[in-house]
């Protein structure tokens, strides 16, 4: 897996480098704009880490340029907090997903995955929530490499809920995935299937527990050891 | 204290002005009267003058030697009462005439008068012991050199002393009448004086460290305040420039501080960690935090809050409580968010409204035990409610966990103090507020309430797709 990162402070793309590579990444670390469109025009690489704040201009136009000539390799961005006001346009129209400095290597690594699991993304084929494994060709789910059956609205569920591991999945976005137009959607229709998901995941013996986050959605987070 | 100032100012220049204004009327009035007497003792030596030439002039030479003539309703004058006294002697020394008789006999002690007038005084003269002013004179007489003696009884002349009284009764009753209109009259043209300066004095109490562009206005001021404003207003010209050299400096010094934060935070991140490095990691988070407090503060005193966007509070609200949720989850709390169904537009910037809503959660979940609960609370009216089940803030302190830099006692805050701060500013920029009150469960309960007038216009075709 290959990625490229765009960071012009020598000490923190060094640490980048490293931590991606102790999770299993290759990471190439550019240091400017002109560079990093000239790199990412030349190798296919599955995603890219991109510091907004660069000396040759402004990181958006990084995204900008890749996205004209066609190129829709996931882009995370890494940002301050008091420059997301000014640029959130920009990060709408063209990045993935968004990072807020100062953030934990730990979260960053979370979100290159989360990036590299979409539909499409490199990391397409399984998925991984403590001991529970998702086949997302196969379509089968497996705690502690004990397969587990579930109903297709759970299957679909439990597939959103880890391919954004540690993070909320609003219910809205559930109803929206796993209902068509046409459906009759019963209002508690949701919870039912995740309270029915969440004791087989208990009763299987999963190291990874399904929150509900009221008024929000639901949230798997891997089980503190 | 300023107020207070102005006032005796104000009553120092009026009491001296009519202390200085009965002074005056008082040295004028003593200057007439003086003037007044004066006039009135001449007149008085004119008469004793004429009277004596008057009387020599009827001293006719007899056979005893020179006798007094005078005609009768003159002597009757004379014997009527015994305000004059007169009394002639030759040159010989002995008496030709006398009236009262009494009086001859002081006058034969004396001696001869000259040509020169010579005046005295007598007191306690005659049967109703009077005091007298009197003349000796030599004059020329029909009968030769006679020694004239002529005196008149002291205040004897009515007219002129009932003329005195009234004139100083006059002058006397002015004199307060003048003071009391003086002070009056002062006190108006101060007040009216000094009233521009009571306004710059209002002004002034406006200026504080985050309103430092407030300037005195030196219009209508006295010309010789004016210098002293406008000092003032330099002072303060240069105390704004130090407040944005401050700020800049706070500014800069905490952008510079986050390149090797992030890089301290990568590291630790990076090894694996026992208790200690849980520990550090925490203290570098909570560095992280502060830094990124003063930023945020350093932004809202540099420029304005761009606040003519529109915001859905729902939105904002419950995209807070997303985000936040897994790291109050890994802080064993959770978080409930609940609103009404449509959004909740407002006039505002919705990030600076995410940044509120996400400090008071921030301090929610640090506040509240562990497995409770915070609850996210959206109306339709225009508020956003965060309560938590925590100890709750005390009534005397409602007011002062808004401050820049408060800590609370013996709590173990991470952060620099400055977030409900922060909080503020941000509904203040937005005109709204922010309250605190005792939540239903017994901790705190913050409400940012929007002005109504911040409340958006929804778009009707919502409601229709809504339904």
């Amino acid at each position: 897996m290959r990625l490229l990162v765009v960071e012009d402070e020598p000490r923190i793309a060094e640490l980048l480098r490293s931590a991606l590579g102790r999770a299993g990444f290759v990471a190439d670390t550019v240091a400017s704009c002109a560079d990093a469109c000239a790199t990412l025009a030349l190798n296919p690489y599955d995603a890219a880490i991109l510091d907004l704040g660069l000396p040759d201009g402004d990181g958006l136009a990084v995204i900008g340029e890749a996205r004209r000539k066609g190129n829709p390799i996931p882009i995370l961005v890494l940002t301050a907090r008091d420059a997301i006001e000014d640029r959130v346009g920009g990060l709408d129209a063209g990045a993935d997903d968004y990072l807020v400095k100062p953030f934990a290597m730990s979260e960053l690594i979370a979100r290159t995955k989360a990036l590299l699991r979409r539909p499409g993304g490199a990391l397409g084929t399984m998925l991984k929530a403590g001991n529970i494994s998702f086949d997302t060709i196969g379509r089968d789910v497996s705690v502690a490499d004990v397969p587990l059956a579930l109903p297709r609205r759970e299957t679909a569920i439990l597939e959103h809920l880890m391919r954004r591991l540690g993070r909320v999945v609003p219910k809205a976005v559930l109803e929206e995935k796993l209902y068509g137009m046409d459906e009759e959607l019963e209002s508690n229709a949701i919870p039912v299937h995740v309270h029915h998901l969440r004791h087989k995941l208990l009763d299987g013996g999963a190291t990874a527990e399904i929150h509900t986050v009221r008024g929000v959605g639901y949230l798997l987070a891997e089980t503190k050891s | 204290m300023t107020l207070a100032r102005l006032r005796s100012l104000q009553l120092r220049l009026a009491v001296q002005l009519a202390i200085l204004y009965a002074v005056a009327t008082a040295i004028a009035a003593a200057i007439l009267i003086y003037q007044a007497y004066d006039t009135a003792e001449t007149l008085g030596e004119r008469d004793l003058n004429l009277r004596a030439a008057d009387l020599a002039r009827h001293v006719v030479p007899g056979t005893n030697g020179p006798r007094l003539d005078l005609p009768p309703q003159l002597a009757a004058a004379y014997q009527a009462g015994d305000a004059d006294m007169f009394a002639l002697r030759g040159t010989d020394g002995r008496v030709v005439a006398a009236s009262p008789p009494g009086f001859s006999d002081v006058v034969a002690k004396w001696p001869l008068p000259s040509d020169e007038p010579s005046y005295f005084n007598l007191r306690n003269f005659g049967p109703a012991a009077q005091d007298y002013h009197g003349l000796s004179v030599s004059v020329e007489s029909p009968a030769g050199q006679v020694a004239v003696a002529v005196a008149r009884a002291k205040g004897a002349n009515v007219l002129v002393s009932a003329l005195l009284r009234e004139f100083i009764m006059d002058v006397a009753w002015v004199v307060p009448l003048l003071v009391v209109v003086t002070v009056g009259v002062g006190i108006l043209v101060i007040r009216r004086g000094l009233a521009p300066m009571r306004e710059i004095s209002q002004v002034a109490a406006r200026i504080g460290p985050a309103t430092t562009h407030i300037r005195l206005s030196t219009k209508n001021l006295p010309e010789e305040i004016e210098p002293l404003v406008a000092a003032v207003n330099r002072a303060f010209d240069r105390l704004e420039q130090g407040f944005a050299v401050q700020r800049k400096f706070t500014a800069n010094a905490a952008h510079e501080l986050r390149t090797p934060l992030a890089i301290i935070t990568a590291m630790l991140d990076a090894m694996n960690g026992n208790g200690e490095m849980v520990k550090l990691r925490s203290d570098v988070a909570r560095m992280n935090r502060i830094v990124e407090q003063l930023l945020r503060v350093a932004r809202l005193d540099a420029v304005a809050l761009d606040v003519s966007g529109t915001a859905d509070l729902n939105e904002v609200a419950s995209e807070v409580v997303e985000t936040l949720a897994p790291w109050a989850l890994a802080q064993d709390r959770m978080i409930a968010f609940a609103g009404p169904d449509g959004p909740v537009r407002i006039k505002g910037n919705k990030h600076a409204i995410g940044d509120a809503i996400r400090n008071l959660v921030e301090n929610a979940v640090v506040h509240s035990p562990p497995r409770s609960e915070i609850a996210v609370n959206v109306e339709e009216a225009g508020r956003v409610s965060v309560l938590d089940c925590g100890p709750g803030i005390a009534a005397e302190q409602r007011e002062l966990i808004f401050e820049r830099f408060w800590r609370g006692k013996g709590t173990a805050s991470n952060g620099a103090g400055l977030g409900l701060a922060i909080v503020r500013e941000i509904m203040n920029a937005h005109r709204g507020s922010i309250r605190v009150d005792q939540g239903p469960a017994g901790g705190a309960s913050f409400t940012l309430c929007f002005a109504a007038e911040a409340r958006a216009a929804e778009p009707a075709a919502e409601h229709a797709t809504a339904g």
